[in-house]
């Protein structure tokens, strides 16, 4: 597979150049970020790979409006490090890591442990700069937190995994950071596992909750933990939220990164190998990627 | 001429319209026909359309959606813009019936309750098919439709009325009811109840003869000629009388009272005579919660000791002319609360029309029913034992329903529960 | 053959399909009454089955149709020209309502606040809250993706829906969800179908049933409202909230024609009728800690200028400074017959600076200009009350509505963020998008609806579509073969 011939187009015009002469050729192209999700959904019959390692860097971001604009091929470490400067978060925290892509979170879906509190790729995404299958250029959306104007392109592309479109550029929502973010291990008992997702449904609202298998609490030197809680906000409400915290059984604090180990383990890819082929997802399909150039077989289609 | 002429000089409170459908679910008719030609904002294109001449007046769809409307106004209430619909309504109906005469039926009913000594034989012969127990039988034996109005009567029979001596210092003033006709003629126990908890409460009463029919009925309608006439009467009595309140139990009665300046507007003579007359119209609710009714007070004060508290599941129904025409929502819970031992239950959809709506369930019985239906359900839901609502036509639409179903939930005026509950305290256990 | 009025009275039976012109008239507009389109008929279908009956009929009869809900729209988007209007308000029932799973399932026609009335004893209710929300349908709510005030916080109804049956209009039925959800079949990915299918205003197909998350009650709320001598003020302030990392429920300025509309108005609210702006301020969530939130909000309004906060102190006086809020745009009924409504959205850091030329613009038409927007979201509704039958006033409007849009696109904004696209701002959509990316929303709709019948014209302009182009619009085409 390495053995791929690889473009890296610098330009959008020469990423729609490139498509729409491996359309013609009828030459299948693999599309390729940071590459941590290469082996990720079903096997690609691809003739050559082509890389958005030209598109990286941040494009535009003014933290008074918590939206940000990046290169598809920007990783999320620089993200992180670009925001957390201004007290904000780049809020996709995907499962894997951070030297994963912004493009790939997006065309991916990934979303991660954060996602119910901080919003999935699919709320994140206020609009993408693509080319899709045919070689069209597409501007969707805006660096605006609400917009209805026209058919959402983006939602469509969002989570496609590249099967419509190649991401060149997204437009992000960001979030501010608590004043006050903690991280909790919590060993609790089985029995008090339905206490624990009410609270995490509950009014604390915290921002992640997750469930941590044993050897994976001793590999990660949690001990008897069973849950990974973290919580933010104003310092009044997370002093409440530990309380309530240690209420639910043995809590103690631990370091913010054990999220990133979490995040590591826990990379649900089955969306793409179970993927569903319906005639409206066919249809989708063919009208974006008619000659199939793009990541063809990647989601399991009928050929 | 131009016939449309009541309309035309209504023009400016349908510019004041911006389409914005907010008065859709707030319509009865709308939810239960489930066509915007049924619904305020439809009726006001409508009613602009006619003016535009884009629609004739002899269009019997256009009239059949205007005439279904209740007239209960309570899109007035969802209205942001302010729309005087029901003033519109009025000039529409009074422009449309120079087209079209009503039907016979509503034209006979109208000159019925216009002429005196007809409307009192009707109303005996009620009480005695009502006394007889033919109304009872007739509501259960004969097809629903039928029924109904046998029903309606029915359910208007009283239990057995209060009779306690009802004293008071007459602090507050003096006032004067009008009795209406309905309620003297059907309701009576609920006109003397009135008289004694105002009495209870601080008010003088004063009788005022010579009264008419209010003319509500004429008025939505569009009779506005009977209904001017009739105003005039009402206005002319309780000069004579001097009373400084004009009290009112009956809903329907006492919008259109509050509004004989506007019927009148045109009637340089009557204009600011009926104006004055509008400012002194007070609800029965008003003035009861305005004294803040004794019963509370009266328990600690002059009735140490009072009647075994009936623990009664009470649900209050909004009366459209009171809630949304007069804009009188709290004053009825008030005047409830007052009475010992009652569990106020709420009641979903409270301020939603019943369907009776004056005459309208006699001509649009259809309708009416259709409107009714969810109001039976809402009660029988809320578990309630006794409705209480302060319009006769409420009074008997629902208790007809109900009656129909074969509930045991029974209608009572606010004003008859308390009176109860002071009868009780007269009698020590 | 019979005719197509005769075949849908078959389905739904006479009472409720129309095709006399004059009980058609009130089905010519929507909450946009400037915008007036005659529809050729209008059918309205009470069960599923129906709904669906109908559309497969319309597909036989190759008619195109427009779906419409309450008429609460303010884009032109529900109006039929010539041909038949879906009308999907007599769909109202509540199907399921599940409280441990805080999910509801209903039909398109169910009104918005019903649903959360329903979920009111549950201590839930449906998050997403336009200012219609009294009247507008859920189904209208999903072709539009629609929002609200509290939308800042809780997200738009796109994030609330979870799974849409939906008849396209071939008449085929399908389930859409978000393409990240284990189904019965095994599956587990999929595209984003129904992400594309929420704000798709009625072009891509009809909501038979959707199921829609329902939002836990906060613990507490607190409503502040501050009061402002400059409108600038107000923006700034909005700003310094945000950027302190405070996530209101929702923050909402009102500028003073606004204010002076709703407290002449039945629904007065006791906004200071002397203020430039003021600002509505909605703090919830955990009981613990709010207090900190509140005070933060009220000094961060005080140092941007405000001249009183007031805090709300019981939940009837709340409810009167939101129904101020929620009416504010009925109430402009009383300062002049008629009334644009617009809905732009620019950077929030943009809000002051184009205030301020909005100001200008409206005084060098000469028209006036109400403001009322979620200004945490840079959503702005720049509404003009004026007289529609005065030529001049209208074209002034028109001029003036034209270089606010204008402006919004150049300071790197979008032209509607709530009320979509409908007709009225189809003349903006190749001021917004490149030809390529106007392209590529035809493709989309053509997933959905090769035969473009749904809800034609809307959205997109035709002249857009390249594969469309020239070819004669379907709607002449099927009425050709149509006999009424």
């Amino acid at each position: 597979m390495n053995s791929l011939v690889r473009f890296e187009p610098k330009t959008v015009t020469e990423v729609a150049e490139s498509i729409r002469d491996a359309a013609t050729r009828g030459r299948v192209l693999r599309l390729r970020g940071a590459g941590t999700w290469m082996d990720v959904g079903h096997a690609v019959q691809a003739d050559a790979e082509l890389s958005l390692g030209a598109f990286t860097g941040i494009t535009s971001y003014r933290p008074e409006d918590l939206t940000l604009s990046a290169g598809a091929g920007t990783t999320l470490a620089e993200l992180e490090a670009a925001t957390r400067v201004h007290g904000q978060w780049c809020p996709l925290f995907p499962w894997g890591d951070d030297r994963g892509t912004v493009g790939a979170t997006i065309a991916t879906g990934t979303a991660g442990p954060f996602a119910a509190q901080l919003g999935r790729p699919s709320t994140l995404a206020l609009g993408v700069e693509c080319v899709d299958g045919t070689g069209r250029v597409i501007a969707a959306g805006a660096r605006v937190v609400k917009n209805v104007a026209g058919f959402d392109l983006t939602r469509a592309v969002t989570g496609s995994w590249g099967t419509l479109a190649v991401i060149t550029q997204v437009h992000l929502r960001l979030r501010s950071q608590p004043a006050v973010d903690e991280t909790w291990a919590l060993a609790a008992t089985e029995s008090t596992d339905a206490t624990v997702r009410a609270f995490a449904d509950g009014p604390f609202a915290p921002l992640g909750c997750e469930r941590v298998s044993a050897p994976d609490a001793r590999e990660l030197g949690l001990g008897a933990a069973r849950w990974l809680v973290r919580i933010g906000g104003n310092a009044t409400l997370v002093a409440a939220a530990r309380g309530a915290i240690r209420a639910l059984g043995v809590a103690y604090e631990v370091d913010a990164r054990t999220w990133n180990a979490i995040r590591q383990r826990g990379a649900p890819a089955a969306r793409a190998t179970l993927w569903r082929w319906d005639s409206l997802s066919s249809r989708l399909r063919e009208r974006f990627d008619p000659a199939r150039v793009l990541n063809r077989g990647l989601l399991g289609e009928v050929a | 001429m131009n016939t449309l002429a009541p309309l035309q000089r209504a023009r400016a409170g349908l510019d004041s319209c911006v389409h914005c459908g907010f008065c859709l679910p707030a319509c009865p008719t709308y939810l239960a026909l489930e066509d915007e030609n049924d619904s305020p904002r439809g009726r006001l294109l409508l009613m602009g359309a006619l003016l535009d001449g884009s629609v004739n007046p002899d269009d019997p769809a256009v009239r059949r959606h205007l005439d279904q409307c209740l007239g209960c106004r309570g899109c007035e209430t969802a209205c942001p813009s302010g729309v005087p619909y029901g003033q519109l309504l009025e000039a529409t109906r009074e422009s449309l019936v120079t087209h079209r005469p009503l039907p016979l039926v509503a034209r006979l009913v109208l000159r019925l309750f216009a002429t005196e000594w007809a409307l009192r034989s009707v109303l005996a012969i009620a009480r005695l098919i009502r006394w007889s127990g033919i109304a009872a039988l007739l509501a259960r034996l004969l097809p629903a439709r039928l029924a109904m109005p046998f029903a309606m009567l029915a359910s208007s029979a009283r239990p057995a009325p209060a009779s306690y001596d009802a004293r008071g210092d007459g602090a507050r003033g003096t006032v004067s009811l009008l009795t209406g006709c309905v309620m003297e003629g059907l309701f009576t126990d609920v006109n003397r109840a009135t008289e004694r908890t105002l009495t209870v409460n601080g008010w003088k009463m004063r009788v005022t003869a010579d009264q008419r029919c209010c003319g509500a009925l004429h008025a939505h309608a569009g009779d506005a000629v009977m209904a001017r006439a009739l105003a005039r009467a009402n206005i002319a009595a309780f000069e004579r009388s001097g009373a400084e309140v004009v009290v009112l139990n009956s809903a329907g009665c006492g919008a259109m009272c509050r509004e004989y300046g506007h019927l009148l507007a045109d009637d340089s003579a009557w204009a600011d005579r009926a104006t004055a007359f509008g400012a002194k119209v007070r609800d029965v609710h008003q003035l009861l919660a305005s004294a803040g009714p004794a019963v509370r007070a009266g328990a600690d004060e002059r009735h140490p000791r009072l009647g075994t508290p009936v623990a009664t599941r009470v649900a209050y129904d909004a009366p459209c002319h009171l809630q949304h025409a007069q804009r009188i929502v709290d004053a009825p819970l008030a005047v409830l609360q007052a009475v010992s031992g009652i569990n106020l239950v709420p009641l979903a959809d409270s301020d939603q029309c019943c369907g009776s709506a004056g005459i309208f369930n006699l001509l649009l019985p259809d309708v009416a029913e259709r409107v009714l239906a969810p109001k039976l359900s809402r009660i029988v839901e809320s578990g309630a034992e006794i409705v209480a609502t302060g319009n006769p036509g409420c009074l008997m639409q629902i208790g007809g329903g109900l009656c129909l179903s074969g509930s045991a939930v029974t209608t009572r005026h606010p004003v008859e529960l308390l009176d109860e509950t002071y009868a009780r305290a007269e009698r020590p256990r | 053959m019979t005719s197509l009025a005769a075949q849908l009275g078959r389905i739904v039976g006479d009472a409720h399909v129309i095709a006399r012109a004059t009980q058609l008239l009130v089905y010519r507009s929507d909450a946009l009454p400037g915008l007036q389109r005659a529809p050729a008929r209008a059918v309205f279908p009470g069960t599923r089955d129906e709904l669906i009956e109908v559309v497969r009929v319309l597909a036989a009869a190759g008619a195109p149709f427009v779906s419409r809900g309450a008429g609460t729209g303010l884009s032109g988007g529900a109006l039929a020209d010539d041909i038949t209007l879906l009308g999907l308000h007599r769909l109202k029932r509540i199907l399921a309502l599940d409280p441990i799973a805080r999910t509801a399932t209903v039909e398109p026609g169910v009104v918005n606040a019903a649903l959360t009335r329903a979920g009111a004893p549950h201590r839930l209710h449906y998050a997403p809250d336009p200012s219609s929300q009294t009247a507008c349908t859920i189904g209208g709510n999903i072709a539009e993706n629609a929002g609200g005030p509290h939308c800042l916080k809780y997200g738009v109804t796109l994030d609330h829906a979870i799974r849409a049956t939906v008849v396209l209009p071939s008449g085929e039925v399908v389930i859409l969800d978000r393409g990240d959800v284990a189904r019965d079949d095994g599956t587990q990915g999929g595209y984003d179908l129904l992400g594309a299918f929420v704000g798709s205003e009625g072009c891509f197909g009809v909501v038979v049933d959707v199921t829609v998350r329902l939002t836990p009650d906060p613990e507490r709320v607190c409503t502040l409202l501050a009061d402002f001598t400059r409108v600038r003020d107000a923006a700034d302030a909005t700003s310094r909230i945000i950027a302190a990392g405070i996530m209101p429920a929702a923050l909402e300025l009102m500028d003073q024609p606004t204010i002076e509309a709703v407290e002449s108005s039945v629904y007065a609210a006791g906004y200071p009728r002397d203020a430039a702006a003021v600002l509505l301020i909605e703090v919830d969530g955990a009981a613990a800690g709010l207090d900190d939130d509140v005070w933060a909000v009220e000094r961060l309004c005080r140092a941007a200028g405000a001249r009183t906060v007031r805090v709300a102190h019981d939940a009837a006086e709340r409810a009167r400074l939101w129904l101020g809020r929620k009416k504010a745009f009925g109430a402009m009924g009383r300062v002049a017959p008629h009334l644009v409504v617009q809905d732009a959205v620019v950077p929030r850091s943009m809000l002051a600076e184009l205030l301020d030329d909005i100001a200008a613009i409206g005084d060098r038409h000469r028209v006036r200009i109400c403001n009322v927007f979620h200004a945490g979201d840079g959503n702005l509704h720049p509404n003009i009350p004026y007289n529609a039958h005065n030529a001049d006033e209208s074209a002034r409007v028109h001029a003036a509505m034209t270089e606010i849009m204008t402006r919004c696109i150049a300071a790197g904004g979008t032209i509607t963020g709530e009320h979509g696209v409908g007709l009225d701002k189809l003349p903006y959509m190749e001021q917004l998008f490149t030809a390529d990316t106007l392209d590529a929303m035809c493709s989309l709709r053509a997933v959905f609806d090769p035969e473009r019948r749904a809800n034609p014209g809307k959205v997109v302009p035709v002249r857009a579509c390249r594969e469309w182009h020239g070819v004669a619009s379907t709607r002449h085409g099927a009425r050709a073969g149509e006999t009424r």
